[in-house]
């Protein structure tokens, strides 16, 4: 044993490693984590798509002047969330604010990683916030972030190929009619969208299946139901089915690709059901088609409903390690709910305040922030009928607590439905039986029905 | 350690140049007289062989797989944001932006990207020298000591690079964080400065490169190990050094798992995270898509290290000199 | 001539035998010391965490090697294994044979610019492998890429990103990158190989062909065994490839448990499962290692003694 020495201190030292693993989880005293309100150094992690933070920043150090942020870019969603999930396992180096995309906050508040907003007085502002953005981030009754951006599922189409293929897209209702539309625009050679069962079509897909009054899982403290066949998962399903052989839809080309852009620019995608956000990825991906595309609001299950669904959407937490939660709190609300929520607005991020949502500033057709967007868009005021389908009525639609599962295994099973290997339904019933085995490995108590 | 006095130290290094001075002439010699000697038998020489046509050829297939995926980097650098989803991939756009982009490359963010292009400078000269330094050290120790524990190194390092890297992300975070070096260049630095396929190259760079003669001499001579080291070893070991610090350099230049676990400082992001953000962007609700900087970045990302490979290769041409004292 | 050299490097190191020497420490330690802090102590780590099993609902508790258990009946990582092994059967003797063919060929100084093929092949592996796949990605668009361009000249239809070929595309994605930098290694090789030798070798009427065979490539033979190696060890723990790969690929061919490195980290970073994924990582290694073991260790070894 001449490594003995070696091995002893190998032992040593990861002992010393787990040992502090063990006892970083401790809960520390609630009342020593506020800190002072007006005295802080906040360090903040998130996503940064317009580059705006840098100033909204420098307003809000400007309003409160005890009070500096350091903002850290920390990639996609994704990644803050794994990187979030890192620091709470080390017991430190987590941040005082972390921007979350809305279906992942529900994992961070079950395993204790955020604080609930409810003592802040978050729970008062409920009705500040459209429904829709606002029930996601709810965890046992208690708000654990605040909506800082929103996205209302909506149907943006391609005018000029509707009308080559002789269909007026304002006139479909309902979902069949679109599927009437859907054939003629096949004929052109063009799809009426596409839909590949990737992971990125899970939010689309949620949003579908909320719209049609699905539940495909419920969720109770610690009891799960999985139900990959209710009423509206079935409607959902024999939909989608039918697009899918009768080639309807583009199955090859999953979105956020690079060949997904060339289809929207070059006309072979004609629409796409997806969060109000898109405009600004619209205006980038297909520069070609400036001027052609249209929004309004997402057809109907049934004529005459008034249904909408969202689609993506962020919100701002404050994390448990931090002790300066009472100053995060401050930053949060100035970003989601105060005057820093506004200058979002005006630069293109999607708001989920009811009074910015109804403002005329929002709306005006000749505010600077607005006119390039209408411009794209032929002339149409788009934030008009974005705001307008913000604040339809929504289902209530709960998200896993292991959400970024349910995502990444949604395009592990779901994707066979679209190359033809198997129907959607046997996919779904795939699906339910791998959200139903992880959810068991992770301690609950799971139905599949 | 050593109880040589500055004298003898003095008349060592003198009589430790004068060995190498000869010993380089002799190698002026040799060669001279053997390319003297394959032209008189009409041998092609090793040297200056006729070069072939056909074989040029087959080579320049080889060549071409290589390089035309630069083609379509280089091409796509001059594109503007909406030529690149508009027009074709390998042809050029409509306005030729390649100047704007570099401009825009090194301005967006407030020229964040000049900050990650010195830090992994600072990366590659601190972990890839270090990492090269190590490597070499580690890799003459096994050559040429036979001390305790050296035939489990072999085993041990075998088995510690066959876990899974993505496995030991985790645990490596863990410790980083425990020790305060998250978000912070050591975090980058520290595992940057182990090689492990460095110190295999310059194991056996060491053993066939460095004659045990030429270390026993010097031992009984009274040169101290480190002395012996950097003075006689680490000349023959030139070529070896080359190629690990080239290895090295790649290595730290192109890390991109581990900085994404352990920095989630904006300001200590090496070149590839950076780039990778941008990339990202375009895939991000709302987000404005830059895949032209993230193509013009990527491009002038990859222009150091052609520049440190031409500025190093022609020390391959030293292994002549190394073989030559092996004779 | 490797074996000439070992021969009388062997009869010399008695000398030191009988003592021990702690003198290579000195050399060996700086190195060791990282490799504990960076390697070493994480790996125990994650042998203690495998033994663990964390909830959402429940926190952590011992359990044994139920992780292991369950690794033994998880079909998805067997077949991410199955993969990979696969890929490794093909394409690391091919880039092999590839980069040895090229350092011999740039060796022999008979090629018109030398120096612009040595770059050229090396150039690839500068780049990052998130910047290749995305290049490579776009020359295999059935639509838009390269690819697609073929197919409408040719009136073909072929799909290198199917299912079936997926593999073989990815494998020509790692060729493209990592030939260039076995090259280098083949070729440093090649360069301590003394001159007078070949000279030596043309006075006893040698041709090039013999010189190749009896000179150079008995001297490729230790650099082959150290890039076996690390080539098995690399594709085992194939993942960047793959995982920016996933995004353009249609119908999602690559799921998060397509190489067993995907499926860890997924496992890790999505799942909440790190135990487990540690778990996985062991198991990889042991069966990594036998593998390496079982094809090249043996006269690596004897290479080094």
């Amino acid at each position: 044993m001449r490594n003995g020495k070696k091995f002893i201190a190998a032992t040593a030292a990861a002992a010393t490693l787990v040992g502090m693993a063990a006892c970083g989880n401790d809960a520390n005293n609630a009342e020593a984590n506020l800190g002072d309100a007006d005295k802080a150094e906040l360090v903040f992690w998130g996503w940064d798509s317009g580059n705006t933070m840098k100033d909204l920043i420098a307003d809000f150090e400007e309003a409160n002047p005890g009070i500096t942020v350091k903002f850290n870019n920390t990639g996609t969603a994704a990644d803050t969330s794994t990187a979030l999930s890192n620091a709470i396992e080390a017991g430190n180096g987590a941040p005082d604010v972390v921007m979350l995309e809305d279906p992942t906050v529900t994992q961070f508040a079950v395993t204790g990683g955020l604080v609930s907003l409810k003592e802040f007085g978050a729970a008062d502002l409920k009705d500040d916030y459209a429904a829709g953005p606002w029930n996601k981030l709810q965890y046992n009754g208690e708000p654990y972030a605040l909506p800082i951006d929103s996205g209302p599922e909506m149907f943006f189409y391609n005018k000029a190929v509707f009308d080559k293929a002789g269909v007026d897209a304002e006139s479909i209702e309902t979902w069949d009619d679109y599927y009437e539309a859907a054939k003629k625009i096949r004929v052109t050679g063009s799809y009426i969208t596409n839909m590949a069962g990737t992971e990125n079509d899970y939010q689309p897909f949620t949003a579908q299946a909320w719209q049609a009054g699905a539940q495909p899982w419920k969720v109770d403290g610690e009891n799960i139901t999985i139900n990959m066949h209710d009423e509206g998962m079935t409607k959902y399903v024999e939909f989608v089915q039918k697009l899918i052989d009768e080639d309807l839809v583009d199955t090859k080309t999953p979105n956020w690709s690079d060949d997904w852009n060339r289809e929207l620019n070059d006309g072979t995608l004609a629409s796409l059901t997806i969060g109000a956000w898109m405009p600004i990825n619209l205006m980038n991906g297909a520069p070609d088609q400036a001027g052609n595309w249209r929004v309004r609001t997402l057809p109907q299950w049934n004529a005459g409903d008034e249904v909408s669904a969202e689609d993506g959407g962020s919100a701002l937490a404050v994390v448990s390690q931090s002790k300066q939660q009472a100053a995060a709190y401050k930053f949060i609300e100035y970003l989601t709910h105060g005057d820093g929520a506004d200058t979002m607005a005006a630069t293109g991020t999607f708001p989920s305040l009811k009074r910015i949502l109804s403002s005329d500033s929002f709306t005006d057709p000749d505010a600077e922030a607005n006119k390039e967007v209408n411009e794209f868009f032929g002339g149409q005021n788009v934030n008009e009928v974005l705001a307008a389908a913000a604040q339809l009525p929504v289902t209530e639609f709960q998200y896993l607590p292991y959400n970024p599962f349910a995502q990444s295994s949604y395009g592990d099973q779901i994707s066979k439905a679209y190359t033809g290997e198997i129907t959607l339904e046997e996919a779904m019933a795939n699906y339910a039986q791998a959200l139903g085995d992880h959810g068991t490995q992770q301690g609950y108590t799971v139905t599949v029905e | 350690m050593s109880t040589t006095t500055a004298m003898s130290l003095k008349e060592q290094e003198k009589a430790a140049k004068k060995a190498e001075k000869e010993r380089a002439k002799r190698v002026a010699a040799d060669e001279k007289a053997e390319r003297k000697r394959s032209a008189k038998n009409g041998f092609s020489n090793p040297a200056n062989p006729t070069r072939s046509i056909a074989l040029t050829l087959v080579c320049s297939i080889m060549a071409i797989y290589c390089l035309f995926p630069f083609l379509y980097l280089l091409i796509n650098a001059t594109k503007t944001q909406a030529d690149f989803t508009s027009t074709f991939g390998l042809g050029f756009g409509k306005t030729f932006a390649l100047w704007d982009n570099i401009v825009t490359v090194f301005t967006y963010q407030d020229g964040i990207f000049g900050r990650w292009f010195i830090n992994t400078i600072l990366y590659v000269v601190v972990g890839a020298g270090g990492a090269t330094l190590l490597s070499i050290m580690g890799g003459y120790a096994l050559a040429k000591f036979r001390f305790p524990g050296r035939k489990a190194c072999f085993a041990i390092i075998i088995g510690a690079i066959s876990v899974p890297g993505i496995a030991l992300a985790v645990p490596q975070f863990l410790l980083f964080a425990k020790l305060n070096l998250t978000n912070t260049p050591a975090a980058m630095i520290i595992p940057s400065l182990v090689s492990t396929f460095g110190l295999y190259l310059m194991w056996i760079f060491s053993d066939q490169a460095v004659p045990d003669e030429l270390l026993e001499a010097a031992r009984v001579d009274g040169a101290g190990e480190w002395r012996t080291f950097w003075q006689i070893s680490l000349p023959l070991l030139a070529p070896g050094i080359v190629t690990t610090a080239l290895f090295t350099i790649v290595a730290t230049w192109n890390n991109y798992f581990l900085p994404l676990i352990m920095l989630k400082d904006q300001d200590w992001y090496p070149l590839t995270i950076g780039l990778n953000q941008w990339k990202d962007q375009a895939s991000t609700a709302g987000g404005q898509a830059i895949q032209n900087l993230v193509i013009t970045g990527s491009l002038i990302t990859i222009v150091p290290l052609v520049i440190a490979f031409l500025m190093l290769q022609k020390y391959w041409q030293s292994g002549l000199a190394a073989g030559a004292v092996k004779e | 001539m490797t074996a000439q050299v070992q021969a009388t490097t062997a009869s010399r190191i008695p000398v030191n035998k009988h003592k021990r020497d702690w003198r290579g420490w000195k050399f060996m330690g700086p190195f060791a010391v990282v490799f504990v802090f960076v390697f070493i102590i994480p790996i125990v780590y994650a042998i203690y965490i495998s033994f663990f099993k964390r909830q959402m609902i429940g926190g952590t508790k011992f359990v044994g090697v139920e992780n292991y258990a369950r690794l033994l009946t998880d079909t998805n990582f067997w077949q991410a294994v199955g993969r990979v092994a696969i890929f490794t059967c093909f394409q690391v003797p091919i880039m092999l044979f590839l980069s040895a063919a090229m350092a011999l060929a740039l060796d022999s100084m008979k090629l018109h610019g030398t120096k612009f093929f040595r770059i050229a092949t090396f150039l690839p592996y500068a780049v990052p492998a998130v910047v290749s796949t995305m290049v490579w990605g776009f020359v295999y668009g059935a639509k838009y890429g390269l690819v697609g361009s073929l197919n409408d000249l040719l009136g073909t239809n072929i799909d290198v990103l199917e299912p079936n070929v997926l593999l073989a595309s990815i494998a020509n994605i790692n060729t493209w990158e990592f030939t260039g930098y076995n090259m280098l290694i083949f070729y440093s090789a090649l360069s301590t190989i003394p001159h007078s030798l070949y000279e030596a070798a043309s006075i006893d009427g040698a041709t090039e062909w013999d010189i190749v065979k009896k000179i150079k490539l008995p001297e490729l033979k230790g650099s082959l065994a150290i890039t076996v190696i690390f080539s098995i060890i690399g594709s085992f723990q194939l993942f960047n490839e793959p995982s920016v790969l996933q995004n353009m690929v249609p119908g999602n061919a690559i799921t998060t448990y397509y190489t067993p490195n995907m499926y860890a980290y997924n496992l890790s970073f999505t799942g909440n499962q790190s135990n487990y994924a540690a778990a996985l990582a062991i198991v990889m290694a042991i069966i990594t290692m036998t593998i390496a073991y079982i094809v090249q260790l043996k006269s690596m070894k004897e290479q080094m003694k």
